[in-house]
């Protein structure tokens, strides 16, 4: 049995990612936009990419959801709680489509993210993950909170910032 | 909150169980993955490649409906293998595909898994027809396909090789009817 539980924000749904996401995802992995997160990157990979999404809930009991816009249905990308094998550490990711930009809906998402993953998941503390170069990762990384704590190199991937999350002691503040 | 939930069912055979994809497997999959013995199914010998296959493994169940299990000899736990039904992007047609781990070799539950997942491909998902992708330096897994009675199709469409390997062959398995029990 594979379980994958939604949550909702005011704006958006998170919830498991489905096959009609893929074409989304292949789209914006076809794209320059996606170099800061693995991309370009051909669609047999970005296939695989997202059943390994799937697969990291049933490994880790937690992972990236699908998100939506709610009203509209549009998908946003994916945002959610990763720690996939050569991770430092578990941190709270995204990933968003163009047409999900500029309207906060990454914040939204990240923060709903972060609250489970400190609620409902016990985290007592959280990092982000962030390409240097990405300034809009990186604002949102420091809307959130998070401090730039040191750089980890992921032995297929290559150096990454790693941003630190307020705890959840700080938060509750 | 809500859940999202799929189901993934449990084949029996005469020696065998079939279930679902665990964590519990992780640990054997990966081992596989990461060895030589997966040079001729993707694997590249690094932990992040094997781990990222396995996770597929299970998202191939929400993204189709079916997928590959594991597979495991009657009063053991352990997997001995992946084997199930199989179409990720870009394969050009569904696949009844294989991996046995070194334990399973020689006797005959490769055979016997495949035998399983070919009737359920063909009775409860419905599916006309089925290819095996085999590399052609894969001689056990071509012996197995041969057991099963695929034969060599050269004109089928093959998905792109992975890198540095030859063109897969494919092996085109009998047809409905002629697998009836």
């Amino acid at each position: 049995m594979i379980e994958i539980p939604t949550v909702e924000t005011e704006r958006l749904i998170l919830r498991a990612p489905r096959e009609a996401d893929f074409e989304h995802e292949a789209a914006f992995f076809a794209t320059e936009r996606s170099r800061f997160v693995g991309g370009p990157m051909q669609r047999d990979l970005v296939w695989r990419a997202l059943a390994g999404i799937i697969g990291h809930w049933v490994f880790r009991g937690y992972g990236f959801w699908a998100v939506e816009e709610k009203g509209t249905g549009l998908y946003c990308g994916h945002v959610g709680c990763w720690c996939p094998e050569g991770w430092p550490e578990p941190e709270i990711g995204w990933t968003v489509m163009e047409a999900a930009e500029g309207r906060g809906i990454a914040h939204e998402a990240a923060l709903a993210s972060r609250r489970y993953a400190y609620e409902v998941l016990g985290w007592t503390t959280a990092i982000s993950l962030i390409d240097p170069k990405n300034t809009r990762s990186l604002a949102l990384g420091k809307r959130l909170g998070a401090k730039f704590e040191y750089t980890y190199t992921h032995p297929s991937y290559g150096p990454m910032d790693v941003h630190r999350h307020p705890a959840p002691a700080e938060l509750a503040q | 909150m809500s859940h999202f939930a799929v189901e993934i069912p449990t084949l029996e055979t005469e020696r065998l169980f079939l279930r679902a994809p665990s964590p519990a497997d992780a640990e054997a999959y990966v081992a596989f993955f990461a060895s030589d013995r997966a040079r001729f199914v993707g694997g590249n010998g690094t932990r992040e490649r094997a781990w990222q296959a396995f996770a597929m493994e299970i998202g191939h169940w929400v993204l189709r409906g079916f997928g590959s299990w594991a597979v495991i000899e009657r009063g053991s736990d352990e997997s001995l293998g992946y084997v199930g039904c199989w179409y990720p992007e870009p394969w050009p047609e569904k696949e009844i595909g294989w991996l046995l781990w070194a334990g399973a070799e020689g006797r005959g539950i490769g055979f016997e898994a495949a035998s399983a997942v070919r009737a359920y491909a063909y009775g409860t998902l419905g599916w006309p027809t089925a290819v095996s992708y085999i590399n052609p330096g894969n001689a056990r897994s071509i012996a197995l396909a041969e057991r099963l009675g695929a034969v060599r199709d050269p004109e089928a469409a093959r998905p792109p090789p992975d890198e540095g390997e030859a063109p897969c062959l494919v092996y085109r398995h009998p047809a409905p009817a002629e697998c009836a029990p």
